[in-house]
């Protein structure tokens, strides 16, 4: 029996087309994302661990509490290294179909996310690396800076066509254009 | 979005990311307590005017209890932990 893939976005992305402009919503096709929470007072222990971990970004979900996000490391791979590395420290659970990761990027990239976000997005308060657990668009949402110019959000399965809708519709001055990413 | 809660785990936030629960001064009476007593720790509350403390759950940051120590009236923040914080200095 065969399973096919399909992401929740497909059927809202089909029609968007080819080149994407300045502006664009990349929806990442087939991301890893695990969810860490450290066993108390091994917090710091637990940090460091996830720090030195290869093609992985660490973000903050709370005290004690990442995502572990990453494009290119498999979900078995990384599911793995967790279990072998996080013995004792922290315990790490697949989130990778139940989240959705999308990728803003642009020049006035702040200046939509500020239509619907609440955090204070300037380089001072939150350099590239930063990231919070937050709402956007009134969902949940993991917020990260993976550039100058780039953001990511990770939000739940559930919200994520109407995430991904109002982001469109807070990007339509700046002509944003959306579509899986290429990776 | 005028109501700013600093909220320790994930710094100055808006009050819509939060959900309140109500007063964080009443202490759970022990199981053998008298009806009375249970009625009054679920039921009865004060309805103050000023300086309060109340549960806030950060509901779409960090997840955590805080205990938040406002004005109702200025709302003035004078202080925010995190309930497990709290209740350890409680019970110390
Ligand atoms: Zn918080």
């Amino acid at each position: 029996m065969n399973y096919v893939h399909r992401h929740v976005l497909e059927d809202l992305i089909t029609g968007f087309e080819g080149s994407s402009n300045p502006h664009h919503l990349a929806v990442l096709k087939r991301p890893t994302v695990f969810s860490v929470l450290a066993r108390p007072g091994r917090e710091a222990d637990a940090r460091n661990v996830l720090a030195n971990l290869q093609g992985v970004s660490v973000r903050i979900s709370g005290p004690g509490e990442w995502l572990v996000v990453s494009e290119d490391v498999a979900i078995d791979s990384l599911a793995r290294t967790l279990q072998d590395s996080g013995t004792g420290l922290f315990d790490a659970v697949d989130q990778s179909d139940g989240r959705v990761v999308l990728r803003l990027s642009g020049p006035q990239v702040r200046k939509i996310l500020a239509k619907c976000l609440a955090v204070d997005l300037h380089a001072d308060a939150f350099p590239v690396g930063a990231s919070a657990a937050t709402q956007c668009c009134h969902a949940a949402a993991n917020l990260a800076r993976t550039d100058q110019d780039t953001f990511e959000l990770v939000v739940s399965r559930s919200f994520a066509g109407f995430v991904f809708e109002e982001i469109l519709e807070m990007g339509r001055e700046f002509a944003m254009t959306a579509g899986f990413s290429a990776g | 979005m005028a109501s700013l809660i600093h909220c320790p785990h994930c710094g100055s936030r808006p009050k819509e990311e939060f959900s309140i629960r109500g007063d964080a001064s009443l202490v759970r009476p022990s199981p053998s307590a008298s009806d009375e007593e249970w009625h009054r720790y679920v039921h009865i509350r004060d309805n103050p005017k000023g300086r309060y403390k109340e549960h806030w759950h950060h509901a779409f940051g960090c997840r955590r209890w805080l205990v938040v120590e406002r004005d109702n009236f200025t709302h003035e923040v004078f202080s925010v932990t995190d309930a497990a914080e709290a209740a350890k200095a409680v019970q110390a």
